[in-house]
């Protein structure tokens, strides 16, 4: 899965969870743009991330996460 | 005069852990009536440990025809309980409530509420006319306070469970009868088994004491409420938190 495709699918993941089909992901989106983007809502991403790349991510791996950029770079590490 | 204890949820990893504590120091009279379904197989080792105290049933309690059945065999059998346990529920599933799933929903009220709601008629008024018995629940550290999001089902089955407590207690308090439920945070068993492995690691990071609850923690609080001795508190939803939640 190359880095777009993970971009797109990540994108998907973010519309479905926040109920908004016209939401668009840059690397630099964050929590703070996002109105119901919470702690809880992350390991909701997280989890259905988790699912969908069958990937598994460590708390400590996912605490410092600042944006979607810093997510997308893990997820493409932990696919590679 | 010999306890006898009914457990609903008695294969649960809290129900096997409370069964062994009560059995370590029960008499050789003493009964328990232990409900599973689909898994009596982890109440072997205590059934060969404690023969013929231990008598396992296996119960659909979501089926209100074979819960009447199991309180028929326990009236057929001449037994008078002394102690009803109540644990069982459904796993907790973590859905935004625009994806709230009622038949699951309807499920668990029957497992969680009318079940006990039946049993409770059933066996109270024996119970209060022998005048003493103990009833105790499992709820949920979510029902004090601010519940988690995504929970609603469960925290709406536990909330129902906790009215029952109260109005129990206060009914049954002049017949030596005390309700209580312990309510414990984010416990480790096979309840967890959909609950998402990021959601347990982040609920035991929060927790003030740096961990999530194990049976070992909930089980010797549920034996007080239990005992003789905790006569005099009735109606109380204990908090087995580590902190996470405070009254």
């Amino acid at each position: 899965m190359d880095n777009q495709m993970i971009f797109d699918a990540v994108q998907e993941i973010f519309r479905d969870n926040f109920d908004d089909d016209t939401l668009v992901l840059t690397r630099e989106t964050c929590a703070d743009d996002i109105e119901d983007w919470d702690s809880l809502e992350q390991i909701n991403l997280l989890t259905a991330m988790e699912k969908k790349f069958a990937i598994k991510f460590k708390l400590e791996d996912v605490r410092g996460l600042k944006n979607v950029g810093d997510l997308l770079d893990l997820v493409v590490r932990l696919t590679a | 005069m010999p306890n006898v204890y009914v457990i609903t949820g008695a294969t649960s990893d809290v129900g096997i852990a409370l069964l062994g504590r009560l059995l370590a120091t029960a008499n050789r009279e003493d009964v328990f009536i232990a409900q599973g379904c689909g898994d009596l197989h982890k109440l072997a080792p205590l059934c060969q440990a404690h023969p013929g105290q231990v008598r396992p049933f296996d119960v659909d309690l979501s089926d209100r025809a074979k819960v009447d059945v199991l309180i028929d065999l326990v009236g057929q059998s001449g037994l008078v309980p002394t102690h009803i346990i109540h644990l069982p529920a459904l796993p907790v599933v973590n859905v935004k409530f625009k994806n709230f799933d009622e038949d699951r929903f309807a499920k668990d009220m029957e497992i969680q509420l009318y079940s006990i709601v039946r049993l409770c008629k059933a066996f109270l008024p024996a119970m209060a006319k022998a005048k003493f018995g103990r009833v105790l629940f499992i709820q949920t550290s979510y029902t004090i306070g601010c519940p988690p999001k995504n929970t609603a089902a469960y925290v709406m089955a536990k909330s129902a469970l906790g009215g029952l407590l109260k109005s129990l207690a206060v009914e049954y308090a002049r017949f030596g009868i005390t309700v209580n439920c312990v309510a414990p945070s984010m416990m480790e068993t096979h309840f967890l088994q959909d609950t998402p492995s990021l959601i347990v690691q982040a609920a035991a990071a929060e927790n003030p004491m740096g961990r999530n609850a194990t049976p070992a923690d909930v089980v010797p609080a549920m034996e007080f409420l239990l005992s003789a001795e905790a006569g005099f508190i009735t109606g109380v939803t204990l908090p087995v938190t580590g902190g996470s939640a405070i009254v």
